[in-house]
């Protein structure tokens, strides 16, 4: 026991060692970091009113390349056109599913940020992305300096935006029936959707051409685009398909839809559009 | 070895590493004597002292990419409210507009323009100059990475592309002439007044060289190519408009030294740079191609029969070869003649059986023929034509509508001849006819 004796003692020397060597009198002072707050425009204050209070959702409209695709050419919005985009997206998303989801839908599933460019965001092959859903949490829209309230045709797309991405952070909460989804319209996917007009596309079955990129932009692009129909133009459409094929696929592919809303998150898809149009003529009247 | 000793080893070992530990006297060099976060908070002040220094702001000509694009003057004051003034020459619009910037932390201390302003009109992805810069725009940046400062100027690089930006003090001048830089960006261009060749000619004292010049103003930028056999030394080159000239990135070099200033000279539309020891750059007018060619001789007496023509409302309109002074009196003819009639086609027929003669065919009324004899300028290597009759008639005069554009074909001093080595569409050779004395050119397919 000689040899553990030993030990101990040796022990002991190395941990007494351990603990009182490297001391220092030094003490940690100030932070160098840099604490203090950007100074708050009027407009940082309105957005902290509409959005981030009431819904806990961070909007960004000055540069920050960390949140945008630096190989793309791309710059933040002009500060006058900030205002009017939000008020868009509050009025027609944010009020629409707040009326008929409940106060709290979107403060339970909502993107946590909105990032505002307000360039054109060109692909090389001549297609423009209007916008990006990331990872449930961030929503990125493009072309906001472009917004002209008085043109129907430019809100709509401005709001089909918005409520596509907004459809993309729901599935990627709550996944959809996917295998029903894949099964009403199995060929017709392509890569090279953007060569196709949409009337080709819808005699086959999808409601616009990039609806054929895959499934899940079908499924967010086929419920995008009901709601921002009015229930009459989208009858109006519908009645417009010739081929029986398509028009079946197109209600299949609604009622998916209509199903997802209701059993994911408990809510009238119809009732949704209904409001979605209300708020929707609000907006372009206004 | 006996496992005991193994262990009176070990403990041996980690007492000695812990006794002789948490030696302080380092003999590593010591790069900096303050810690990153202290640095970067140094570079942080000192940029923003730096840019709230300059009573009238700062001045840049960005060249986004020299190899492709030329470069655009922006202005900046900057405000302590984190507020920026700009104004920029990128179009006509050079009035001042607000916006916000901010000094941030990207891979090094940054200075970025948060919200838009002019300077982000090079960075928009779906207003590009050429095909080559779909999507790309004008290869802008607007995140500018802080490289220090030299002789007073502010040097950055951009976040996209590395490529070098300096700020140098704007004066009260600078903001109002800004608007002077369009008038030289038309002198630039060249007005259609002037003669249809451009040269760039440099001297170091001794040696002349001569090189072609060429300018897209939708790029700024201009390509430039020695036209001496044996020496084979190009200038392309981004241009940059100032009040009084053009400034080029990459300089231009002659005997050593980097000219990049060039001032105008409205008498004769030239742009000069000047160095020191006679060392100096000229981007010149010339009525005369800078090289001349023996094309002409297929149209001279005793040739094979050749016929060459320019069709109204057909691809040879857009050969960017015709020249505005052509087209003008093009429309001239037609407006000279009553409605309904119009001309179709310019021809010339040289060694027919009917002899020489230009041919104009016309919408609504009968064809003219203007014969001439041809003469050839063995030394300024070009064709003189010589009035002979219209339509086989030697009294009657030229018709009036007619005598405009029929002047320059029959310009005293001749016309060069180019067989040109492009193609208009169909598989034709392409023949061009300009004027010795004044900025008309036609386009026109070999016809046989």
């Amino acid at each position: 026991m000689k040899l553990f004796k030993y030990n101990k003692l040796a022990i002991m020397a190395v941990v007494s060692a351990a603990l009182i060597s490297c001391g220092s009198e030094d003490q940690p002072g100030e932070s160098q970091l840099d604490f203090t707050q950007p100074t708050k425009t009027a407009l940082d204050n309105w957005i902290t009113t509409t959005y981030l209070n009431p819904f806990n959702i961070n909007v960004q409209y000055k540069w920050n390349q960390n949140t945008v695709d630096n190989s793309r050419y791309l710059f933040p919005p002009t500060i006058d056109k900030v205002k009017p985009a939000l008020e868009i997206v509050e009025e027609i998303w944010l009020k629409s599913y707040s009326t008929i989801g409940g106060a709290d839908f979107v403060k339970k599933i909502a993107p946590r940020e909105i990032v505002l460019v307000g360039g054109v965001n060109l692909n090389s092959v001549g297609t423009r992305t209007l916008g990006l859903a990331e990872g449930g949490q961030r929503v990125t829209l493009f072309e906001t300096d472009y917004i002209d309230q008085t043109d129907r045709d430019n809100v709509s797309e401005f709001i089909h935006t918005i409520q596509h991405e907004y459809i993309h952070i729901l599935n990627q909460n709550k996944p959809f029936d996917e295998k029903s989804w894949a099964a009403v319209t199995p060929v017709g996917y392509t890569a090279d959707w953007y060569n196709y007009d949409i009337p080709e596309s819808n005699e086959i079955g999808f409601i616009t051409s990039y609806a054929r990129s895959n499934i899940n932009e079908d499924f967010a692009e086929t419920a995008s685009m009901i709601l921002i129909y009015t229930k009459a133009d989208y009858q109006a459409f519908l009645d417009g398909i010739q081929s029986p094929f398509a028009y079946q696929a197109l209600k299949t592919k609604e009622a998916l839809v209509v199903k997802y809303f209701k059993e994911a998150f408990n809510m009238d898809f119809y009732a949704l559009r209904d409001e979605a149009e209300k708020n929707t003529t609000g907006v372009i009247n206004n | 070895m006996k496992i005991k000793n193994i262990y009176k080893y070990l403990f041996a070992a980690i007492l000695i590493l812990h006794l002789s530990a948490c030696n302080n006297n380092t003999d590593a060099e010591q790069l900096f004597d303050k810690t990153p976060t202290e640095r970067l908070n140094i570079q942080k002040s000192e940029l923003s002292q730096a840019l709230l220094s300059s009573q009238f702001g700062w001045k840049t000509v960005y060249f986004t990419d020299n190899t492709v694009l030329g470069g655009y003057t922006h202005l900046f004051r900057f405000a302590q409210d984190g507020t920026v003034e700009m104004a920029s020459d990128f179009d006509s619009d050079t009035d001042v507009y607000k916006s916000e910037y901010e000094i941030q932390l990207g891979s090094t201390v940054s200075l970025t323009f948060t919200t838009k302003n002019r300077i982000h009109l090079l960075s928009e992805s779906d207003n590009y100059p050429i095909p080559a810069l779909r999507a790309k725009g004008y290869l802008g940046d607007f995140q500018f990475l802080y490289y220090g400062q030299e002789n007073g100027e502010v040097i950055f690089k951009a976040n996209r592309n590395g490529t070098e930006i300096r700020f140098v003090k704007a004066t009260a001048a600078d903001w109002a002439d800004l608007p002077k830089n369009l008038v030289t960006e038309e002198n630039v261009i060249g007005s259609d007044e002037r003669p249809l060749f451009r040269l760039l000619e440099t001297t170091d004292g001794t040696t002349v060289h001569k090189f072609d010049f060429s300018f897209s103003s939708v790029t700024r930028f201009a390509e430039s190519n020695s036209i001496e056999a044996g020496y084979s030394v190009s200038y392309n080159m981004g241009v940059g408009y100032t009040p009084t000239g053009i400034v080029v990135s990459p300089a231009v070099e002659v005997g050593g030294q980097k000219l990049s200033n060039f001032v105008y000279n409205d008498a004769d539309g030239s742009f000069t740079a000047t160095g020191t020891g006679g060392v100096s750059a000229t981007i010149k007018y010339t009525d005369k191609p800078l090289v001349l060619t023996d094309d002409y001789k297929i149209l001279l007496p005793g040739k094979v029969y050749a016929r060459f023509g320019y069709y109204v409302g057909d691809y040879i309109e857009d050969a960017a070869t015709n020249s505005k002074l052509f087209a003008a009196e093009l429309a001239k003819i037609n407006a000279s003649l009553p409605a309904g009639q119009r001309v179709s086609s310019v021809q010339l027929y040289l060694n027919h059986s009917l002899g020489n003669f230009i041919y104009y065919t016309f919408v609504g009324r009968s064809a003219l023929q203007h014969y001439v004899d041809v003469e050839e300028d063995p030394v300024g290597k070009k064709i003189i034509l010589k009035h002979k009759s219209w339509n086989g008639n030697t009294t009657v005069a030229t018709p009036a509508f007619l005598a405009g554009f029929d002047s320059y074909l029959m310009d005293p001093n001749g016309i060069y001849v180019k067989k040109e080595n492009f193609r208009v569409f169909y598989s034709n050779t392409v023949y061009t006819f300009t004027s010795s004395t004044s900025p008309f050119r036609m386009t026109t397919w070999q016809l046989n």
